[in-house]
């Protein structure tokens, strides 16, 4: 074995466990500095093992099985992360929001389907929450299997969630860490976090709680003849819209506090969204008429005129309110740039 | 890691060969990653690039712990992401990385070299051999085993338990 043939067997094992490295770490830069370090090691041992400090053809094979293989160098390198269930105790927290997400989306979409059928098939009501039920369960099977294993796949080649962040952000990460080496303290969160802009489970068991209101308003399953069709129709367009505002509310709550921009686009539809209710209470407002007002032996009747005032000055309290909560949205708008 | 050495022996059958192949890589991964710790606590400020560590770690152990070395460097890389040793690229020369134990890094050394010393000596009549340890060099914390040098001894207290020693110094005759 000459030189070149010498050079030859430490560039294919180079090669070899180049091919083998995770692959979060071959986007890296340190990946060509792994290499590097690894051929300098290479060399150096063989270097040692000759008997005239020069290495040769039988030190450098000698050096390259004391390396061992490049399976296993890349093995150590996967090992990353505290096992949990299959799933690293790193990318668990990821797995479950992303578990949550996808039923969201699953469930929204049954529920939307659920919907057109109710407006469009003639399926009785029975059946329709059969099928709700059906579609529910086989979404949330699939979608369950197909996310672990995912997951099972990104623990077990060793992807960490920082590994999925912008070159700029692990950047700078890498430079407050060192920062904090250097003071002795790096057990101490590398910056002063901000307060947190929302709060997830209040979102989420919010939104729930809307949901299942928007879907008993659209489903309207009472007896339905104590009222004017008109006001059912009303309830049917509110309760759609409560569905809309609560699918993006469990939306924010899933995605909790990351992706900033997300929730601002969020709070963007939110406000036209909650303003178009007002035109719905406006005609509440002006027909007191169709409105239920229950008295013995449960019968509806309209408003009773001496009450219209009373009553409308209600409606013109519900719509001032409604148009102040967009308020909150614009706020959170404002408020949730600073986190970007 | 001591794959090699089981596997020079002759005469093994395969199956017992896997096993206790599989039952050394057990005991070998926290002793090794230790052991490497404890090479670059010894370089201290000088700090000391990956060949010398594996060099060493032969040299020290007598050639019993024998890890592949290129699997040397993502222990190295685990260490450096856990904040426990820091590297520096040489800039001159072969441009070789050294590396350097944390302040964060020498203390949990520290905990943990004692918690394995007190580990050693406590099981080492299990296997009928007998493990001293230096007592007069360093002391032990009694409640988290914490390895204090007595060359370094200011605080009257355990700086990771927070436990106070002074007593047991005072009874040792370690106070001056």
């Amino acid at each position: 074995m000459n030189e070149n043939s010498m050079d030859y067997s430490v560039r294919e094992y180079i090669k070899e466990v180049e091919k083998r490295l995770p692959e979060w770490l071959k986007n890296k830069k340190e990946h060509k500095e792994i290499l590097a370090d690894l051929e300098e090691h290479l060399w150096s041992k063989a270097a040692e093992l000759s008997e005239n400090g020069q290495p040769n053809e039988k030190s450098v094979k000698l050096a390259i099985e004391h390396m061992g293989t490049p399976q296993n160098i890349a093995k150590e390198y996967k090992r990353r992360g505290e096992p949990k269930y299959y799933i690293t105790k790193e990318l668990w927290p990821y797995y479950t929001k992303a578990l949550g997400g996808v039923f969201a989306v699953i469930v929204a979409l049954v529920v939307i389907g659920l919907v057109v059928s109710f407006f469009t098939g003639n399926d009785s009501f029975g059946s329709l929450i059969g099928g709700l039920i059906t579609g529910i369960q086989s979404g949330l099977l699939i979608s369950f299997a197909i996310v672990t294993i995912i997951f099972v796949a990104l623990s077990h080649e060793g992807y960490f969630p920082e590994d999925f962040k912008s070159e700029k952000d692990k950047e700078l990460m890498k430079e407050l860490r060192e920062k904090k080496i250097e003071e002795g303290d790096p057990t101490q969160p590398l910056t002063k976090p901000l307060k947190p802009f929302i709060k997830q489970g209040g979102t989420i068991v919010g939104g729930g709680i809307g949901l299942i209101f928007g879907i008993v308003l659209l489903s309207q399953p009472f007896p339905t003849y104590m009222f004017l069709p008109d006001f059912l129709m009303i309830l049917r367009i509110f309760g759609l819209l409560t569905m809309l505002e609560s699918s993006l509310d469990i939306s924010r709550g899933i995605i909790g506090n990351r992706r900033p921009s997300t929730h601002q686009a969020l709070h963007a539809i939110l406000i036209p969204l909650k303003l178009s209710v007002i035109p719905l209470l406006g005609i509440l407002m002006n027909r007191p008429e169709i409105f239920p007002w229950f008295s013995e032996p449960w019968i509806h009747v309209g408003i009773p005129v001496e009450a219209y005032v009373f009553y409308r000055g209600i409606f013109a309290l519900i719509i001032a309110i409604t148009c102040l909560t967009t308020i909150e949205n614009f706020y959170n708008i404002i408020k949730i740039q600073k986190y970007k | 890691m001591l794959q090699k050495l089981i596997k020079k022996v002759k005469g093994m059958d395969t199956e017992f060969q896997e096993y206790a192949s599989k039952f050394e890589s057990e005991i070998n991964r926290g002793t090794s990653t230790l052991s490497i710790l404890s090479i670059i606590s010894q370089y201290g400020k000088t700090g000391v690039h990956g060949y010398q560590i594996s060099k060493d770690l032969l040299e020290q152990t007598h050639n019993m712990l024998i890890i592949e070395e290129g699997t040397l460097y993502p222990i190295l890389r685990k260490l450096e992401g856990d904040r426990i040793i820091k590297s520096e690229r040489e800039e001159e020369g072969r441009k070789r990385k050294f590396y350097y134990i944390t302040v964060y890094g020498e203390k949990i050394y520290n905990y943990l070299s004692g918690f394995y010393s007190k580990l050693t000596e406590a099981i080492a009549p299990l296997f009928d051999v007998s493990v001293h340890l230096k007592q007069n060099k360093y002391f032990y914390c009694p409640a988290c085993s914490n390895k204090i040098d007595l060359k370094n001894l200011e605080a009257k207290y355990c700086d990771v338990c927070g436990h106070y020693i002074e007593k047991e110094l005072d009874e040792r005759g370690l106070i001056k």
